[in-house]
């Protein structure tokens, strides 16, 4: 089988997927206790105004046309009105979106580039001081947890040395810009980024790092590792351009888990950092009983590892000429 | 002309419990375009010995003493980097057992000979491919395969693209380390063929390792019987086979078939390779040697030479006729009682004392 039918095999698997998946946040959605009209009753709704907010929602239909309706608000882009703020839940989960993929997506950038090459350090100085440092210090970032890791760089770096702001992402006061560079781009927003990115890439530096460690120790066994010294290759080639170009395989399937979940934000950073992203926002919309948003928030979610094991799949038969296509 | 010349060399491995002496007092030389062949069991340090060459030994290895003479330079002494640019591949290359693995598997096989070829020599990408191609089909291998992944290859066809890949800089002496052991005896031999072939016309001598009489036999010029550590018997091909004076040798004789034999009874040597952490002075073969008196336990033999640079290290190998008639019978070889002799009286265990 050749390439093009693999790749159009997997587009069909991710088709069925979505639908999949879609359908399983349906039916989970309408077996959560509580109607978005629960939030109100205590405001002296009457019977009526209740029945009449529920009827308004759609949510007296039956769950077939219910279901079809979503269906078809789904294919057409349309996420629906947010119960409780009222606006286009797509204005809402956009913006917030944005924010995490730009925070968390730094956050991975810096932990996956740093931990890769660390462990692949590690593993090729097997036995050295380096390594067993490395490995102690791999630990302590991992088992460390995410908030104490925040309020540790809060207090030094904000409170302390005051070189970065402490919360939230842009000054008050400060102009906003219209488009992404000028909104993402400004030093202004850097330096707020600098601490959340900083303490989710401690929090996911140590998986990359074992594992390419570990990754290295097995392919650094292998026969040809021995003959590309023995062609007198220097040490950096055989290193980068062999030994660790053979352990970055698995590491492409951790990074697509890791970024999909990465990518429903933080609630523990989000928190810490007062930083307006997904986390955040999900729970509070399940909180509310907001169907349309806490929906939106987890199918863009989903979405993300869905369309992120994809990628995985096609990268791999890229990295990897061993996959068949099968 | 003596290309390689090794002398009394010592490579020791650092374990638990003292140095393994896998080569131990080893000294070899090999002419320009010779094929030299390395047999012995597993364990016995042939491939120590070679990797020694070339300085590809793990970290717990040590060339303790002795030198390695390569056409003029002391390998031993060449800082890393002279040593990856004079000497590895460009001069001394080598041949996996598994040619499979001996490829990384994301490049194509054609990528990897033309990285060897640029690195070392000043040509071009496309030269050097079509160099490799050049190679492919001098060694019977499609040249467009040059363009597949390893694993799209079969064993026959990997272990031709690995000879490819190890004459591709022409080097003067090629290490292979039990090239065809992977291979189905019908591959085996058309590899072998293929092997002398082309190491003949590009004149380079070969040092082929190898557990397999019969493979030694029929490619080398000489061979070198390598047993627990040291080189025991050493001679052209034809002496080793017909006319062998180590107790060792002949036991090995007596392990393969002989095709011209119908008769023959296959006859193993019994016992285990020697343990080689600081061993007792004494034959190292004595052990599982039917031949053994009470010198060959005490004295280590010395090479001893039988003219025609045959050389024996056995106390008993002046009685050959005696040796290879005995030898030859099965009842010889049953492990008997193989041990000393006189016994020496077992010591009583000496007292232990036990921490409170």
């Amino acid at each position: 089988m050749g390439l093009r039918a693999y790749v159009a095999r997997r587009i069909l698997q991710l088709i069925v997927t979505f639908w999949a998946f879609f359908t399983l946040l349906f039916v989970l959605f309408r077996m959560m206790p509580g109607d978005p009209t629960s939030m109100f009753i205590m405001d002296g709704m009457t019977p009526e105004q209740r029945e009449q907010r529920i009827a308004e929602l759609g949510l007296d239909q039956p769950l077939y046309v219910q279901y079809v309706e979503y269906a078809r608000q789904l294919l057409t882009g349309d996420f629906g009105q947010s119960f409780i703020y009222r606006d286009p839940v797509i204005d809402i989960i956009v913006v917030r979106f944005m924010n995490t993929i730009v925070l968390m997506g730094t956050a991975l950038v810096i932990a996956y580039l740093i931990g890769i090459t660390f462990g692949a350090i590690m593993g090729w100085w097997r036995d050295s001081r380096f390594e067993r440092g490395g490995i102690v210090v791999t630990l302590i970032a991992r088992s460390s947890p995410e908030f104490w890791v925040g309020i540790v760089l809060l207090s030094v770096f904000a409170f302390w040395l005051g070189w970065f702001p402490s919360s939230g992402m842009r000054t008050t006061g400060g102009e906003l810009g219209g488009g992404f560079v000028a909104r993402y781009g400004s030093a202004d927003f850097l330096r707020h980024l600098f601490l959340p990115a900083l303490t989710g890439a401690i929090v996911y530096l140590a998986t990359p790092t074992l594992l390419m460690r570990s990754t290295m120790l097995d392919v650094l066994n292998a026969d040809f590792i021995e003959i590309k010294k023995a062609e007198g290759l220097p040490e950096r080639t055989v290193l980068y351009k062999h030994a660790a170009r053979n352990s970055i395989l698995p590491i492409v399937t951790v990074m697509a888990i890791a970024t999909g979940a990465a990518m429903g934000g933080s609630v523990v950073i989000e928190t810490v950092f007062n930083w307006p992203g997904m986390g955040r926002e999900m729970v509070n919309a399940v909180n509310n009983n907001d169907y349309p948003l806490a929906m939106a928030a987890f199918f863009l979610m989903g979405s993300v590892v869905i369309i992120m094991n994809f990628i995985a799949d096609l990268t791999y038969v890229y990295l990897d000429p061993r996959v068949e296509y099968e | 002309m003596t290309l390689l010349d090794i002398t009394e060399l010592k490579t020791y491995y650092r374990a638990d419990d003292g140095w393994v002496r896998a080569t131990d007092d080893v000294s070899l030389s090999i002419d320009r375009g010779e094929t030299v062949g390395l047999v012995g069991e597993s364990g016995s340090g042939k491939t120590t010995l070679a990797k020694s060459i070339i300085r590809l030994l793990p970290d717990n290895a040590e060339v303790v003493d002795g030198s390695i003479d390569f056409d003029g330079t002391e390998v031993t002494e060449l800082s890393n980097r002279e040593l990856r640019k004079q000497i590895r591949w460009s001069e001394i290359s080598m041949i996996p057992q598994n040619a499979m693995n001996g490829f990384d598997p994301v490049y194509t096989v054609g990528e990897q000979i033309v990285e060897v070829i640029t690195y070392h020599e000043d040509t071009s990408k496309a030269e050097a491919r079509e160099r490799a191609r050049t190679l492919f089909d001098d060694l019977g291998v499609d040249p467009d395969r040059v363009d597949d992944y390893p694993h799209q290859f079969s064993g026959g066809m990997a272990q031709r693209a690995m000879i490819a890949l190890a004459l591709a800089l022409s080097p003067s002496l090629v290490l292979a380390d039990e090239p065809t052991t992977a291979l189905d005896v019908v591959i085996q031999d058309r590899i072998l063929e293929t092997i002398k072939e082309l190491q003949e016309e590009l004149n380079s001598a070969m040092i082929m390792i190898t557990h397999d009489m019969s493979v030694v036999s029929e490619t080398c010029d000489r061979i070198a019987v390598v047993y627990g550590g040291r080189i025991v018997e050493i001679a052209d091909a034809e002496t080793i086979i017909m006319n062998p004076r180590h107790p060792y040798t002949l036991g090995l004789r007596n392990a393969f078939p002989d095709i011209s034999d119908d008769d023959q009874e296959l006859i193993s040597i019994p016992g285990t390779p020697p343990d080689l952490v600081d061993p007792d002075d004494g034959c190292r073969f004595a052990p599982r040697c039917p031949f053994a008196e009470e010198e060959c336990w005490e004295v280590t033999p010395e090479p001893e030479s039988y003219g025609d640079g045959h050389a024996v290290e056995c106390h008993r190998a002046d009685e050959i006729e005696h040796l290879q008639e005995e030898a030859g019978k099965k009842e010889t070889w049953v492990e008997q009682d193989l041990g000393r002799s006189e016994e020496i009286e077992p010591s009583p265990p000496e007292e232990v004392e036990l921490d409170d």
